[in-house]
């Protein structure tokens, strides 16, 4: 359950709602068809859309050990399964709690820097060739947290979906 | 070529396997805390520490800081085994084979999970044969009764104990700065015992930095 859906549930016995945390509610509710269409396209072509990553990954970056590369496009999967959920509960938590401090350490651990980099490039150009504009839009701020890019910076730099 | 389908299949994703959303579950019916791999989890109420130490001191006086730094080396050596059994569980590497790095990250987050405090390794003095561990907001540090000297005794036995089965190599802890003294962090040195015992008559006189210095001479 997301956030301000517990805090509604929380405060269920003190007072109804105001008309604004109606309205957020209903823009949930009203979203969720979308959110489970976008869910369900990334659950069924989870594979396809990563091997198409992988396979220009390995074109674009031959010389890195293939060990590495696996690595990272293990955690890219973890990353898109974790931004799924978010994107579905409208709640960044896990994607901040699980993946984003974690990842971020492992990354210069192993110094796959520039290889995670180069994923999320190629990721985030094939979400934009199966998902539509509007679906495109639920699910970008999950991975502009997890790519460790703040939506307001993300904007600023442009291409970064296109 | 990279086969996403094999990679997905047959090795686990690895994950924070610590994260403490998923690695604390609780029945509120039975009462019971447990891990995620249900084992179960001891909550140690703070009047129940308070009285650790006040039930020491009255017992064996000077012993005290002895008994819990030896309760601290047994806890130590049973979670140093928990630890690795569930690394090797959920990476499904020896812990061995993997980075200190990423080894290390793992200890500092099952810390934070279980309730210690915030755990941070200085490698400052690694060349000079010290490892200095600093820990913050220490529940051991808090619920202790007001000594002149740093309390977490405990603490000590367990991290001394944790790092001797580490690197296969007898090696001591001593505190040298306290939060219940006063000071930002607790800070413990580890080092083979000969090397770091004169920090033992120093830290009451002396600042960490200048206990350092000392046992660098």
């Amino acid at each position: 359950m997301n956030s301000f859906l517990e805090s509604v549930f929380n405060d269920a016995e003190n007072r109804y709602l105001k008309p604004e945390e109606l309205r957020l509610l209903s823009q949930y509710v009203n979203s969720l068809p979308d959110r489970l269409q976008v869910y369900r396209t990334l659950r069924d072509r989870e594979i396809e859309i990563m091997q198409w990553v992988a396979d220009q990954l390995e074109a674009a970056m031959p010389q890195e050990k293939a060990e590495l590369l696996e690595r990272s496009i293990k955690n890219m999967v973890l990353m898109l399964r974790y931004c799924a959920m978010g994107m579905l509960m409208n709640d960044d938590r896990i994607v901040r709690d699980r993946y984003v401090a974690w990842f971020g350490e492992m990354s210069s651990v192993y110094g796959t820097e520039a290889i995670d980099a180069t994923l999320h490039q190629y990721l985030n150009q094939r979400l934009t060739q199966i998902l539509s504009s509007k679906e495109m839009n639920l699910l970008k701020p999950l991975l502009l947290l997890a790519q460790g890019r703040e939506p307001q910076t993300a904007a600023l730099s442009g291409n970064l979906f296109s | 070529m990279i086969s996403v389908a094999d990679l997905i299949s047959h090795a686990p994703l690895p994950g924070n396997y610590f994260a403490p959303d998923v690695y604390v579950r609780g029945d509120l019916e039975m009462g019971l805390l447990e891990n995620r791999q249900s084992d179960r989890l001891l909550a140690l109420p703070e009047t129940l520490l308070q009285a650790i130490y006040a039930g020491l001191e009255e017992e064996t006086g000077q012993a005290a800081r002895l008994v819990l730094f030896n309760c601290g080396r047994w806890w130590g050596k049973s979670f140093y085994t928990r630890f690795w059994e569930q690394l090797s569980h959920h990476y499904e590497i020896s812990p061995g084979e993997m980075p200190m790095a990423e080894f290390l990250r793992c200890l500092q987050q099952c810390w934070t999970t279980h309730g210690w405090g915030k755990l941070g390794l200085d490698q400052n003095y690694q060349n000079r044969g010290f490892l200095l561990i600093k820990i913050w907001n220490s529940p051991f540090a808090r619920h202790a009764p007001q000594w002149e000297y740093p309390v977490c005794f405990l603490e000590a036995g367990i991290l001394s104990s944790f790092f001797s089965q580490l690197t296969g190599r007898e090696l001591h802890c001593i505190q040298i700065s306290c939060e219940s003294l006063g000071a930002d962090c607790n800070r413990f040195v580890l080092g083979l015992p000969k090397r770091i015992e004169p920090a033992e008559t120093m830290v009451t006189n002396f600042d960490h930095d200048a206990i350092m210095q000392q046992l660098c001479q």
